[in-house]
This record gives C-alpha cells, structure tokens and sequence, in this order.
C-alpha cells in the first residue's frame, strides 16, 4: 500500500475511483456509501459538490471550501484558527478511515453548509473526489 | 581633591593621626552593596515599569537580588567595618532635628559616615525595599500562582498586594530621587564628592565625627552568619516553593475532550468559563457559533459533566478568577469577556487574523501554556510583534 504520490501522479488518478492510495478502510468506507446510494460513486459530482457555493446553511459557511481551502490539496483553516489537513487522501492518508468519523463530519458539516443532511449519493461523490486526489 | 583642610572644618576635633587626610570610610562591602543594589533595583524597576509581561523572570530574578543584597547589608550592618555598622549611624531624634535645622541653614555638620538624614534614607530604603520584595513575591505567588509563595497565597491576596507594590515602586522613585538630591546637596555643602566616596570609599576625615577611629570588619562572623541565614532561609523557602500552587486543581487529562472539542479549535482549558457558560454550549451545540458542532448524547453527556466540573469556579488562577465574568450579550465566548477584551484591546486586529494565529480563540499561539490554564506571564510570545508598546506593558 502507497501512501503518498507526488502531486503530479496523484493527478493522473484524478479519473479513477477508489485508486490505489485508498487503503482497505477506505475502501470499505466508500463501498458503505456506495451501497446506499443511488448510482456509481462520481469524482466530478464531488468535485462540483465540494467547489459550489450552496447557501441554505448557516450564513459563515456557504462552501466546504469556506474552511477547506480552495482546492482539496490545500491546507484549510477552521473558523477558529485551527489548521485542517488537506482533504485530499494523497496529502493525508489516515483520512476516510473511520465510518463513524467520517458519518460524524458529515452530519455537521452538510448541516453547516447545505443546511440539510447529506445524501448517501452526495457523500459517496464526495469520498470518491477526494479518495482521487 | 578638595583641598580641605583641618582649618576650615571649623570644629575642634579630636587630633587624629592625619585630620585632614582621606581615609577608607566605606569598606568593600558597603560599596560593593551600594552599587549592586543600584544595578538591581534599576533592572527590577526598568522591567517593572517599562518591559512586556513576558520579561516577568527578569523582574522577578532582581527581586530575589534584592532580598539577597538586604541579608547581606544586615549581617554587614553588624559585622562590617566601622562606617559599616548600625551603631555608627543611630542617631537620636534630638541629633536628627539638630542636624536638620543645621542643614535648613546651609551649614550642615560633616559626618565622616552617615550623616542622620543619610541615615534616615538608609533605613526608609531598607524598610521599602522589604515591603517592595514581600507585596512582590505575594503578586508572583498569589496572582501568578509562582514563586514561593504560590502555596499559600491566594488569588485575592496577591491581586491586593499589586496594588501595594505599585504605590511603593512609586514611592521608591520618590527616595531614590530625594537620596540623589540628599547627596547633591551635601556635597554642595560640605564641598565634598559623596558619589565618588561610595566608588572609592575614601572620604575627608575632618569633621565632628564622634567616631573618630574607624573599626576593622569581621568578614569571618559575617559570613558565618550569612550562612546560618541562608541555611535557615534556604529550608523554609524550598519547604514553601515544594507547596503546590494553591490556585490549581488536580485534573485528570480528558482525551475526548482534547479529541471532540480540539479538532476545531484549541481545546479551551475548563477553567476558562464559568460553569453556567459550559452548559449552555453542551446544550447548545448543533448551531455552536455558527455551525454544528453536534456530538452523540453519550459523549455530549461525558463532556458536559467534565467541563462543569473544571469550570472556572473551581480555580484559583489569574485566568480563572477573572473570565468568571463573562459577557453579558455574549457569555459563552470567552474572547467577549471584559476581561479579556481588556488584556487584548491594544493587540491589532492584524495580528489574530496573521497567518500564524489566525484567530482570537487560538490561545496556544501565542500563550505556550494556554492548555495548562495557567497564562504565565512568561509563556506569552506574540508570533508576530506588531503589537503596540503600549500594550506589552500594561500589566493588569
């Protein structure tokens, strides 16, 4: 198991899902959400999903990139001042292993931003997205 | 250097060996005190006044100085040489006024040691350099929960004696200005340089001085007695400085806490808000500041008992005591309580939104020991020091 590409291999899985930088925990935590969702998980409905703003949430966080950095690959910051890892599984590989983290984060932050839970389609998209990068 | 003689002195002296010559009147010991005391009382009031919070050890070490350099000039005062001694310059209240009224005239009388308003000095400075060092180590231990005192002062006390020791370093620069004065004057008077007789020791023997033959030191007794007092001294102060601060509690680490409430923001130390605060946000946290921050009934359950628990209430520390005061419109921010804004309002906007801090509620970056609960004063280092001068020495 890799656990970290430089950037530009990472791109070239930008395409794929579930890549090969997805340890077994991740896997099987994308296939949760996969078996829930409607269709085949989608790295550009993530994308889309993770760079739009939505509103319909609290008013200080309009986009997953309002605390996430602009770009999965980028450092965020919380509110409070408070460095988050890349989003990306290449930069932080321990990311996306733990289900009930991750249902955790979720729950907060699609009510933080879309102020509504998440669909099971929408976080598989998600995962996919960044499990990519 | 003067050119002083026996005949213009006036006064019928005892005929000593060389009247008029210049002979050691302050020993080794006096000077050596006088001048370290100045060194350290000017480094002590230099970084009690003027330098950042963050200077405290400085302050602080200056005042352990002092307290050493009074032992020593007691012992001296008794074992010294002749000039060195109490019994040299205890004079009555009748010579004092005597002397005074003398003085009002312009014609002092020449005293080969202290004269009686030296004299006077000499003790007004012993008794507030004391008071100063005492109402200081009650700060430092009561306020600050340090230093020797920590275990048995409590916040209140010390939060007093600041106001103490403020009033008596204000008052120091009046005697150090009235000795400063008092030395100008007399060697105006006596037409004698007093400030180089403390660097050489050499002064004019030419006077009515009652003690006309100088004794020798007992450096020997003075240093056994300075060890007695430093044995003696030695055991309380390490049997004092063993004492737990008393404005701590033991608390046990809370791993979910630190987990739960860290991965957001720096995991506020319990005591920094009063228990009422803490259960408001546990009950609050699905719209906490602006997001959700909701967590599972068990755990939420767990945290709110810890955090009431370790609520402000239950310390006895700078922080604690004073953000127990929270906000009346917003009282479960802790960087909205007056006391805080206080401490903060000369601390530019620019410089929590630094990339380095990046928000007031990052405590840890710039408080070291911010998880502690403590905020010593000499954890503080602001990353980056565009804060205002003005502000880095205030000390509240």
């Amino acid at each position: 198991m890799k656990l970290s590409f430089a950037p530009l291999a990472a791109a070239l899985f930008l395409t794929a899902i579930a890549p090969a930088s997805a340890g077994p925990d991740q896997d099987s935590v994308l296939t949760y959400f996969q078996q829930r969702a409607d269709s085949a998980a989608s790295p550009e409905r993530g994308k889309s999903l993770f760079e739009a703003r939505h509103g319909g949430g609290k008013p200080q966080t309009p986009s997953c990139t309002s605390c996430h950095g602009g770009t999965p690959s980028e450092t965020g910051k919380t509110r409070a001042g408070k460095e988050i890892a890349p989003m990306a599984l290449s930069r932080t590989p321990q990311r996306f292993s733990d289900l009930k983290k991750v249902e955790k984060w979720f729950r907060r932050n699609c009510n933080s931003v879309l102020g509504r839970e998440c669909t099971a389609q929408e976080k598989s998209d998600f995962l996919a997205f960044m499990m990519s990068q | 250097m003067h050119g002083t003689n026996a005949a213009d002195s006036g006064i019928a002296t005892r005929p000593d060996r060389k009247a008029s010559a210049k002979t050691v009147v302050w020993d080794i010991g006096v000077r050596g005190f006088h001048w370290s005391l100045v060194v350290v009382v000017a480094t002590a009031a230099a970084t009690g006044f003027l330098a950042p919070e963050w200077w405290l050890d400085i302050h602080v070490w200056a005042g352990y100085a002092v307290g050493i350099l009074i032992v020593f000039r007691v012992v001296w005062a008794f074992y010294g040489s002749f000039h060195a001694r109490l019994s040299s310059f205890l004079f009555s209240p009748n010579d004092t006024l005597r002397y005074l009224r003398a003085l009002l005239r312009g014609k002092p009388q020449h005293f080969t040691g202290h004269n009686p308003a030296g004299a006077l000095m000499v003790f007004a400075l012993f008794v507030l350099l004391s008071a100063l060092l005492v109402s200081g180590l009650m700060v430092l231990g009561g306020q600050e929960n340090q230093g020797m005192l920590s275990g048995i002062v409590a916040y209140d006390a010390g939060h007093g004696a600041r106001v103490f020791h403020e009033l008596l370093s204000i008052l120091l620069l009046f005697l150090i200005g009235a000795h400063i004065l008092g030395v100008v004057a007399e060697s105006l008077l006596c037409k004698e340089n007093l400030a180089g007789a403390m660097l050489t020791g050499r002064k004019n023997r030419r006077s009515a001085s009652t003690h006309p033959v100088p004794g020798t030191a007992s450096p020997r007794r003075a240093l056994l007695a300075i060890a007695v007092i430093a044995a003696a001294g030695g055991t309380a102060i390490s049997a004092l400085a063993r004492m737990p601060a008393s404005g701590l509690v033991e608390m046990p680490g809370n791993a979910v806490y630190l987990a739960e409430c860290g991965d957001c923001h720096h995991a506020y130390h319990p005591s920094l808000l009063p228990a009422s605060s803490w259960r408001r946000i546990m009950t609050g946290l699905p719209d906490h500041f602006g997001e959700d921050a909701s967590l599972g009934r068990q755990t939420a359950r767990e945290l709110a008992t810890y955090l009431a628990a370790y609520a402000a209430e239950r310390w006895d520390t700078e922080a604690a005591n004073n953000l127990r005061r929270v906000a009346a419109r917003d009282p479960l921010r802790i960087t909205a309580a007056p006391y805080w804004t206080a401490r903060h309002k000369d601390i530019a906007k620019a410089v929590f939104a630094g990339k380095t801090i990046g928000s007031k509620g990052n405590c840890i970056a710039c408080h070291a020991d911010a998880a502690t609960g403590r905020f010593d004063d000499q954890m503080i280092a602001v990353p980056e020091k565009q804060i205002s001068q003005k502000a880095t020495w205030r000390q509240q």
